[in-house]
């Protein structure tokens, strides 16, 4: 997963087709500039949307360890067009609702996982960057021990995706553990590099508010941490396992 | 392994399991000893078992999940030896690695003193050159286990004075039983007394009593702490208690949806955990020393470790026609008082995110 030949092309094309501005454009419908749907058709031309779909039926033929970097990339860009949505939706197949719902789960966790990523380097390096008092905020112990609570989210995010995309199409409690991870974590993350930037963070011309509001939107959808928690913990009650051997057997 | 695990413990009520790596049993350790289950990550050569981090996780996290009493062999097995291993001369691995592999040798750290906690470059203990070796004199506190230990290995200054800093310090390894070494222990708020003061009055110690290279102590302790701060024994602190909840709730048949998604929150927090853990270990095989990610395993270890007292006494307390037993009521109580020292030890939360900003660049 590290070594991905993929996620640089990925990432080049995601910052042509995806600046600020055309988020911005999509995210507010514009419908002059098509909405997403030209993103769409460029996405498409990429061929990325074939990600997973098996090599034999005219895809790529990739694992879900390997598109999970890619879907923490549209989280990195905020890409509010359904691009990871698409790639899960061609290689699900018929009707198997469960394996869609459990892929979009961990789908939204790696674009949380992506986006916190991002809020973090930008925070950092803002706190660097911004006087107050003579010196930089991020000279402050209050700033610095508040960052360094963010970073492990965004550590704990990100091993907790990689965790739950290491064996193929992930199950519920795969899924569930992402999931439940990610959205508990996003709105510490979110609130953190707010409280960073200040009020200019808040104006709609900062691109801040592009990934801190995807990922309150991704942590809401298709459940955030209470429901997917609740599965996790129905199937870990209904077992008889101690706790460390049932997360040793099913998760890793 | 289990098995042993599980002989360990078969006598000792669930509150004595939930000391965890507190727990003191030096013919268990011993028992691990002869099982080659100690010493995993060290050479062969040296009476270890050859094998490296992976394997050795594997034991720790089974004799943790099981509340085995591990703490006689636990800080020798960690960080002694391997300090040894890197940075001691031959004559030194040779003797101290086959006795701590054996699980005969008991080691503990002296870092701590009256007047050094989170600033650990001021500490005052001194150790003197004299025609034989050393001459240490000054004071330790909260030195776990020293009480049972063979061996202290002691941060102290070599030269310089506290304003030094850094620079002057050496680790000492001091022979507990020498003249002129007092050891008092410390009760806890629990009733337990896991550490101790030492005072060391005019100790004399011979020429290989230093490890290491002198005035190269903080760069040894740097290294050393990054195996301290990683290990499933961050994470696992309330794992007994979290084990022995879940057997309440199968039991009791409870399944409200509250409780339901606590379970599964902290389930998910524990794999989560475990992951970095295990990408911590995956960086001590090779070689590196993950200074600043270790730093966020024990912060956020810690942390599950202590919201799990907390949320299982208000789950049970939200249920008060419900029978809770006496034993887990007793382990509750017992990691309830306790938690707080787990942010304490090896390090403070403030401590480790100052650590983990100056990674991120802040500092």
């Amino acid at each position: 997963m590290v070594n991905n030949e993929f996620l640089e092309p990925f990432e080049q094309m995601l910052g042509e087709v995806f600046p600020p501005a055309a988020v911005r454009a999509i995210e507010a419908g514009a419908s002059d500039t098509g909405g997403g749907e030209a993103a769409m058709q460029a996405v498409e031309e990429s061929g990325f949307l074939d990600a997973l779909v098996a090599e034999d039926a005219g895809g790529a033929g990739l694992a879900i360890a390997d598109v999970a970097p890619l879907w923490m990339a549209l989280g990195r860009h905020a890409v509010p067009a359904p691009v990871g949505q698409t790639m899960i939706e061609r290689a699900a197949g018929d009707s198997d609702t469960d394996k869609r719902a459990n892929a979009n789960a961990l789908l939204r966790a790696a674009l949380i996982a992506g986006a916190a990523g991002r809020l973090l380097d930008m925070a950092v390096a803002y706190a660097n960057e911004r006087v107050q008092f003579g010196k930089p905020i991020g000279k402050q112990q209050a700033l610095q021990q508040n960052l360094a609570v963010m970073a492990q989210d965004v550590v704990a995010v990100r091993l907790a995706v990689e965790l739950a995309a290491s064996k193929g199409w992930p199950d519920m409690a795969q899924a569930a553990t992402a999931k439940s991870v990610a959205a508990e974590a996003a709105p510490r993350i979110a609130n953190t590099a707010h409280a960073v930037f200040g009020a200019i963070g808040i104006s709609a011309e900062h691109d801040l508010g592009l990934y801190t509001r995807a990922i309150h939107r991704w942590r809401l959808e298709g459940g955030a941490e209470t429901l997917w928690s609740r599965q996790l913990g129905a199937a870990v009650l209904a077992s008889t396992q101690p706790s460390v051997d049932w997360v040793r057997e099913t998760l890793f | 392994m289990r098995g042993l695990a599980e002989e360990s413990v078969a006598d000792m009520s669930l509150a004595q399991r939930s000391r965890s790596w507190s727990g003191f049993d030096a013919e268990f350790s011993r028992k691990l000893g002869q099982a080659g289950l100690l010493g995993l990550t060290l050479p062969t050569e040296y009476g270890g078992g050859g094998r490296g981090p992976f394997a050795r996780f594997v034991v720790v996290e089974e004799l943790l999940a099981a509340g085995a009493p591990v703490a006689a062999h636990w800080i020798a097995d960690r960080q002694s030896a391997p300090l040894i291993l890197n940075f001691g001369t031959e004559a030194q691995r040779q003797k101290y690695i086959p006795a701590i592999c054996r699980g005969e040798l008991l080691f503990c750290i002296g870092m701590s003193e009256p007047g050094s906690g989170s600033d650990l470059a001021s500490v005052r203990t001194r150790a003197e050159r004299t025609d034989e070796g050393w001459r240490l004199n000054g004071q330790k506190i909260w030195t776990t286990n020293s009480v049972h230990s063979d061996y202290m290995i002691a941060l102290v200054r070599t030269s310089g004075t506290s304003d030094d800093r850094h620079r002057g310090l050496s680790q000492i390894i001091v022979d507990l039983k020498a003249p002129g070494v007092d050891i008092r222990p410390i009760t806890d708020l629990a009733g337990d007394a896991h550490f101790s003061e030492v005072f060391f009055d005019n100790v004399e110690l011979a020429e290989d009593a230093l490890i290491g290279e002198e005035g190269g102590g903080w760069q040894q302790v740097v290294a050393e702490l990054a195996f301290e701060r990683s290990g499933p024994e961050r994470i696992y602190s309330s794992i007994v208690l979290f084990d022995a909840w879940l057997a309440h709730l199968r039991g009791a048949g409870r399944s409200d949806p509250a409780t339901t998604a606590l379970v599964g929150g902290f389930m998910a927090k524990l794999a989560a955990l475990r992951a970095m853990s295990l990408a911590c270990t995956g960086q001590l095989a090779a070689g590196e020393s993950p200074v600043v990610e270790a730093s966020v395993v024990k912060d956020l270890g810690t942390a599950f470790e202590q919201a799990l007292p907390l949320a299982i006494g208000d789950d049970l307390a939200a249920y008060p026609d419900e029978p809770v037993s006496e034993e887990l009521q007793a382990a509750l109580t017992f990691v309830t008082h306790i938690a707080p020292s787990f942010s304490l030890r090896g390090g403070t939360r403030e401590i480790l995110r100052g650590i983990i900003a100056r990674g991120l660049g802040l500092r």
